[in-house]
Parts: C-alpha cells; structure tokens; sequence
C-alpha cells in the first residue's frame, strides 16, 4: 500500500468535490446533532422517571373509629391486625422499607400541608387513618402488593403513587419512542444522504476509477481514497454536530429549561461529553458505511 | 494464450447474439488482427477477454486461468497480464505524460523505485522521452495513443488487447502506432487488435479472424482485410 499515493488521492478527491464535500460534512453534522438530541431526550426521559421512581411508595391506610367500608367492620384496627399487615409488607419480596406512621404524626403532616388553612383547627388526630408507607424494591411491579394487603381486616384503603403519576410516565415513555424513531429516520437519511454524496463523487471520478479498474487496481484501492474521505468528512461533521448539541445544551436547557423548571434534574454538558465518544465514532463509522455499500454498488469490477 | 470454447454472449437488451458459439485460440506470442462490420463482436470479444463482463455460455481460458472460475477479487490481477488501448486514448486529462503512466503502477501498489526506472524506459520505447511533463491536450493524437499504449506497457503485460487504436489517427500516424505495436509483439506479448482500418490489416500481414453477426467467419493466417468480399 501506498501511502503517500492514498493521501494525495484524498487531499485532491477532497478538494476537487469542496461544495460535495462541504455538503458532506453539514449531512453529517446535522445528523449528529440530532442523533445526540435523540439520545438526550432519553437520557433526560430516564433521569425524570428515576426521579419520580425514588419518591414512589404505597400507603396503606387503616381503619380509625370514623370508619366504613368492608375491612372496617370491628372499627378502629387492632394490634393484631395492625401486626399482620405489617407482617405481610415486611416479608413481600417487592417491598422494599416499610414505615409506620401514627395518627399523631399524620396530624403533624397534615397540619404541615394546611397551614395557613382554618381546616387545621377543625380535625382531630383521631380523625386521620394510621398508615405504613411502603417504598418499593422496583417501582413497576406494584400490583402484588397492592393485592396482597387490599383485603387484609382493618385495611380502609391502599393508594399507590404509580397510579398518579402513570400519565407521565407514559407521557415519558411516548417521548422516548418518538426520540427513538426520530434518531433511526435520521440516520436512515443520514446513510441515504451520504451514499448518495459519494456516489456523485464516485461519477465524478468515473474517468480514474475506470482506469484503475483497466490496469487491475485492487477494489480496495479503487475505494479506499472514497471511503477515507467519507471518513473525515464524517469526522468533520461529528465534531460540528457536537459543538452544535453543547451550544444547544447550554442555551436551550442551561439557560432556560433547568432554572426555570426544577421539578427533576435535566441534561447537562456532561451529559452531552458522555455522550460524545459514541457521536464521533457514529459519525465516522456510518460515513465510512455509506460509503463502502454505495460503492461495492457502484464500483463493480 | 486466450482460449474461447463455444462462447455466446447475449446481451439483456439485445435479442441478437453479440458473439455466438465462438471458439478459437491465440497462442503465446501471437499478433492477430480482429476484423468485421460495426456490431459485428470485436469489442464485446475484447471484454470477455478482461473479464469485464461474462460471457452467456463457453469457457474462456486467458493467461492460464479458467474465466468462469476466477473469483471478483482476483480479476485485477488477471488484468494486471493485460494492457488494454482505445480509440479514444482515455488518459487523465489533469496529469502529466509521467503522470499518466506512473499512475498505472501506482494504483497496484508499485513502489516508487520502480515506477522512477520504468515509466522513463517504456517512454523511450514509445518514442516520446523529452515530452514526459506535458499534458496530454498538448499533444497530437498519435502521442496520446502512444501514451495509451506506454500505459498499457509499462507493467510488461502477457497480453496487449487494443480496441481499434487508429480509429481517431490519420494513416501516417497510425503507421506508427501499428511499428509501435509490432515491436511490442515482438517482446513476446501477445497483441489482439480489433479494427476497421483495411490497409493496415494488408501491410501487416498478420493473422486475420473476421467476425460477422458475432460468428467467426474466416481465421486466416498472413490474411488480408477484405478476403470474403
Ligand atoms: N453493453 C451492451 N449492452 C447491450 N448491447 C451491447 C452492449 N455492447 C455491445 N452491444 C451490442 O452487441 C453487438 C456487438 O457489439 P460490439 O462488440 O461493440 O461490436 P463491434 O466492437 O464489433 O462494433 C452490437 O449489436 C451491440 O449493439
Ligand atoms: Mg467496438
């Protein structure tokens, strides 16, 4: 192999295609630029449901003197009972710690939440349920314990949190997969984009490569300088798309999105450098790619 | 040499043969003229020969190897035994007469020593040392041919196919090109010449297979041009 030939074949193939490989570079980066915004927008989708999945629990509510309802019927819940459902949360595999709040410091709570409010005054202690929060070993799988307590004597109501907060995580979920399906478009058309690119400069070349292929230059050969200029071209264009996601980054989500709207944590530049050695071999690898097809397409022996 | 046993080759879009059960064979060392009508086979003869495309049915032998069972990636080295010339030179207008033919050498990875030594001797042969860094606008069609055929050379191939060579050069100059070619054959290559051109097939005196309707209609050695009209 001969290096030198290789090299001035790329820096001459480079500059004789400037416009094809100027536009190239931009296909490349904006695809980069968007295939980092796709995977982004997942990371973010997965740091807000860790967010909201560390704060979910069950509550399990007992019955006080007030209460009605099937579990209630022999009135405020006994020690016994009180032991049972505490015995059937510790020992479930899917729990995770179980706390046990008193009607007192349900009171404390509650007074807490309303306390510029006249209705403070008005309850009682002895008017709150009692309860066990329960945090949960993995945040999906609620439903066994929901059912293992819901019928238990002196159980008034289980509520669980995933069911609140369902609409957004299925809400996140949606922006995942449409990231997702955004992100295979891209490079879908990025491939596209790019095979095409190189087979105009293939055409343009045609004259060179027919002469290679005439004197039996290896395909390999015939193709490397096309493949390496795809290569740096990709390269050139990672590296643009990656500037442009930290500019993006910082503007839109630094600037604007994370002081604005604290309600979990959002991305940030270490997310976008977490995120940069697999943009650039991305880059890099699919431009070479495109390339390689396009041309076993198109310089045939 | 080159070995056709009962080749056909039917182009998809042509409902006519363009070669038919052709069989014939051209020794080591030989120089055969391929003459014949516009259409009548002579370049698609040529093209199976390089392999670049294959026939439709029959074996063909060149240089040794069986065509239909050499493998993609070893036809640049078949065709690395083969110089090939055209009517209409192809050199690359952008580089030089050295240029040209170093490029040749460069592309199957000849090292620099070589390509220094080789480029030049062959130019001498071709009688055009002096004019190695013009470009090829600067010459008379007659050196561009020349410098066609130093390209095709200048690897020392077993095998020189040229595809009407003087088509696009007035009779004095391809004269020229014909001694070219002869001194060429004279090395031991095999020289396979297809063209139209009538005075030079009767000068030379060569061996003569005429195609027509790509059926081979007479194989003549020491033949003239026009013998079946
Ligand atoms: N690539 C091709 N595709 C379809 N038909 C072709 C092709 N090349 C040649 N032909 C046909 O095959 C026949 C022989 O052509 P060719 O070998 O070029 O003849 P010659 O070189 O003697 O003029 C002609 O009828 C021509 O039209
Ligand atoms: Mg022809």
């Amino acid at each position: 192999m001969r290096f030198q030939y290789v090299l001035s074949e790329i820096t001459t193939g480079l500059r004789r295609n400037l416009t094809m490989t100027i536009a190239l570079v931009i296909v490349v980066a904006i695809s980069i630029a968007m295939l980092g915004a796709g995977l982004l927008i997942r990371s973010q989708a997965e740091t807000t449901k860790g967010y909201w999945y560390d704060r979910i629990e069950i509550s399990v509510f007992m019955c006080n003197e007030y209460s009605t309802g099937a579990g209630c019927a022999d009135g405020a819940v006994t020690d016994a009972q009180r032991d049972t459902i505490r015995q059937t949360l510790e020992s479930h595999p899917e729990v995770d710690e179980v706390f046990y709040e008193n009607q007192e410091q349900a009171f404390e709570r509650f007074s807490e939440q309303f306390d510029d409010s006249d209705i403070g005054g008005i309850i009682t202690p002895d008017q709150l349920p009692e309860s066990f929060r329960v945090a949960l070993q993995d945040p999906e799988q609620y439903d066994g314990v929901v059912s293992a307590v819901s019928g238990l004597p002196g159980v008034q109501e289980v509520t669980d949190q995933r069911q609140l907060l369902e609409p957004l995580f299925r809400t996140l979920d949606g922006f995942q997969l449409v990231a997702f399906a955004i992100t295979i478009i891209q490079i879908v058309a990025a491939v596209l984009l790019i095979g095409n690119t190189i087979r105009l400069a293939a055409f343009n070349r045609r004259r060179e490569t027919g002469i290679m292929r005439l004197v039996g230059a290896s395909n390999f050969y015939i193709q490397l300088p096309f493949i390496l200029e795809a290569a740096i071209a990709g390269l050139l264009g990672s590296v643009l798309g990656i500037i442009a996601l930290f500019v993006g980054v910082e503007l839109i989500v630094g600037r604007f999105i994370a002081p604005n709207l604290q309600f979990t944590s959002w991305v940030d530049s270490a997310d976008v450098w977490a995120a940069t050695p697999w943009l650039l071999v991305a880059g890099v690898l699919f431009s070479m790619l495109a390339s390689f097809v396009t041309l076993r397409r198109y310089l045939r022996v | 040499m080159i070995l056709f046993d009962n080749v056909s080759k039917l182009y998809p879009t042509q409902n006519q043969a363009a070669l038919e059960s052709l069989t014939l064979e051209i020794e080591k060392g030989e120089f055969v003229f391929l003459v014949g009508p516009s259409g009548s086979g002579k370049s698609t003869f040529l093209r199976l020969t390089l392999r670049e495309d294959k026939p439709t049915a029959g074996r063909i032998r060149v240089a040794g190897k069986d065509l239909h069972r050499l493998s993609n990636w070893k036809v640049p080295h078949l065709r690395r035994r083969i110089g090939t010339v055209f009517q209409d030179f192809r050199l690359l207008p952008n580089k030089t007469v050295f240029e040209n033919i170093a490029f040749a050498l460069q592309v199957i990875g000849k090292p620099r020593r070589q390509i220094n030594r080789d480029v030049p001797a062959v130019l001498e042969l071709v009688g055009l040392d002096g004019k190695e860094d013009r470009l090829p606008d600067q010459l008379s069609g007659g050196e561009q041919q020349r410098v066609a055929v130093a390209r095709a050379f200048v690897n020392r191939p077993l095998i020189l196919l040229a595809d009407e060579p003087t088509g696009n050069l007035d009779p004095a100059t391809s004269v020229g090109i014909m001694k070219l070619l002869d001194r060429i054959n004279r090395t031991g290559t095999t020289v396979v010449m297809a063209t139209h051109d009538q005075s030079i097939v009767d000068q030379m005196r060569k061996r003569v297979i005429e195609l027509e309707h790509g059926k081979l209609v007479r194989d003549q050695s020491r033949g003239v041009y026009g013998y079946t009209r």
